[in-house]
């Protein structure tokens, strides 16, 4: 029988456009004080940890090296994962399995207000042999994988514009986002185009924050929690990075890394068996391509769904509660974070205004943004 | 400080400015190699793995479905191909607003699995569409040296 691993401690800053007066350290020092208090736990106790960085967005060539001190890790057994924040929470996962400790932890940062050149450092993310010449933005590669999830699933540019107007507005209730707005579809359809047919309303705005995660095997679980949320299953996923011989239309990622932690979990009927989800709404339409991808509707459901309103938290399967990335900001490597930890406080009912009723089980998603074709999938239950 | 006291003048807050030149050859390598010297003489080039049956552009030396080594199954795959996605940018690369919106699109080439990133000329944005019918239009044989952009873009087939 295989260990049993809960999600004993989290902390947050919450998320905001701006964080002038804290550096990227005290973020995440921020985020580790309230997650070891939650947990109960000193630094101390920690058995090992993983941090997520990618080094052009944090602005050194060695950003790794600078995670210790602000997560208490000095002299202690850590690395990064420079990928999605879920990917390294499958890390700090298989560690406990393995026998490495029995707790151990998880941290995410974006200080994404810092970066001043931060759509050229995305544009460097392309490859330069055969993409980057063009010196196209990648909002084009969004642009064009939006046209052709519409072509393939009928989902509309007004469905697209439904997930903003819901996600939006869901974070106005929610106190750790940081864009929540009442706007209708309209706003949304009649804003800057940017990459037809994705506008500026489509794109998730930036937020700066940090989570921190604090994991542990059953027994010392049971002992540090009363409400220890399980990791049931886990999965992650590329898609090669080409842009050429990729699947455009499909998520297939997502698809890949649901599968896995749905097998992982026991599940056969995601629909049924998981009560909501947090995922991955980097773009408006990437809500309903990943919704699709991980099986919760079928093949060209997600757009009527989410036009009927079974995607809302008053609805049959809510997505992204929280506001998702629309409503709280793109976070970029720590937007599975921050996915993960609205699952959490979803099936701990400390979710405020936006808990939702009669939940066991949670789905939290990321995507590691364009122009990657990477993601990673975490199935929690209470 | 940052968990209990906050600073109230924005203007009290100091940072400090770092730039990182960033500077990098690619090579392209031997696939690569072979991609970009057919295409100076007007050549779109691919790799095939007969026993997936797939034809991969730009070519590679390996399959990335069963790692076959792929390097002496070049073959040329034509100019032709079919619009698979397209948008019109608006936001140049830094993020800024282009003066001219660009047409971008994924180009299937035809009887392959792979294709090519470019642009669309020779068209409006409200006449194409995906499944379209296009054409590479190659620079003048003088003026290509060997890069993507030795294809001016490509062009619907009248
Ligand atoms: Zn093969």
């Amino acid at each position: 029988m295989t260990k049993r691993v809960a999600i004993v401690g989290i902390g947050t800053t919450g998320f905001r456009a701006t964080t002038p007066d804290v550096s990227y350290r005290e973020l995440t020092y921020e985020a580790a004080t309230k997650a070891y208090v939650d947990a109960g736990i000193e630094p101390k106790d920690v058995d090992s940890f993983v941090s997520t960085a990618e080094d052009f967005f944090e602005g050194y060539s060695i950003a790794d090296e600078y995670s210790p001190d602000q997560l208490g890790a000095v002299l202690k057994p850590i690395y990064t994962v420079p990928g999605d924040f879920i990917q390294s929470l499958a890390s700090a996962y298989m560690m406990i399995l393995s026998g490495i400790g029995d707790i151990s932890v998880v941290q995410g940062l974006s200080k994404a207000s810092n970066m001043l050149s931060l759509s050229e450092m995305t544009t460097f993310a392309m490859d330069p042999i055969y993409n980057r010449p063009l010196k196209e933005s990648p909002h084009a590669v969004a642009g064009m994988e939006m046209a052709r999830f519409m072509h393939e699933s009928g989902a509309t540019r007004e469905q697209c514009a439904k997930v903003v107007v819901k996600n939006k507005r869901n974070a106005l209730d929610n106190p750790l986002a940081g864009h929540g707005v009442l706007i209708d579809s309209d706003y949304v359809l009649n804003s800057e185009v940017i990459s037809f047919p994705l506008t500026q309303m489509d794109i998730s705005p930036h937020s700066d924050g940090a989570v921190v995660v604090v994991l542990a095997e059953e027994k010392t679980a049971k002992t540090l929690s009363d409400k220890p949320i399980w990791i049931r299953g886990i999965g992650w996923c590329s898609d090669t990075p080409g842009l050429e011989t990729r699947n455009w239309g499909e998520a297939i990622y997502a698809q890949m890394a649901a599968e896995m932690s749905y097998k992982m979990a026991g599940i056969r009927h995601p629909r049924s068996e998981i009560d909501f989800a947090e995922i991955n709404d980097e773009f408006s339409y990437k809500e309903l391509q990943h919704l699709e991808a991980m099986r919760i509707c079928r093949k060209k459901e997600a757009g009527p769904l989410t036009e009927t309103g079974g995607t809302e938290i008053t609805g049959e399967f809510p997505v992204n509660p929280s506001g998702g990335c629309l409503g709280v900001g793109n976070l970029y490597e720590l937007n599975g974070g921050h996915k993960v930890l609205e699952v959490v406080r979803q099936l701990r009912g400390e979710a405020g205004k936006n808990q939702l009723k009669d939940i066991t089980t949670g789905l939290a998603q990321g995507w590691r943004g364009v122009p990657t074709a990477t993601g990673a999938v975490a199935i929690l239950s209470n | 400080m940052a968990l209990i006291e906050r600073y109230q003048k924005t203007t009290d807050i100091s940072y400090w400015e770092g730039q990182i030149p960033m500077s990098y050859i690619y090579t392209v390598g031997r696939a690569g190699e072979k991609f970009f010297r057919e295409m100076m003489n007007g050549r779109i080039f691919g790799a095939k793995c007969e026993s997936c049956d797939v034809t991969y552009v730009p070519p590679r030396t390996y399959c990335e479905k069963c790692f076959a080594r792929l390097e002496d199954h070049y073959a040329d795959v034509g100019g032709k191909g079919t619009v698979h996605t397209f948008t019109e940018c608006h936001e140049a690369y830094d993020g800024t607003k282009k003066q001219k919106p660009s047409i971008v699109a994924m180009i299937r080439i035809e009887g392959t699995q792979g294709g090519i990133v470019h642009w669309l000329g020779e068209t409006h944005f409200k006449d194409v569409y995906i499944g379209m019918s296009v054409e590479a239009v190659f620079k003048a044989k003088k003026d290509r040296e060997g890069g993507i952009l030795d294809i001016k873009y490509f062009r619907p087939i009248k």
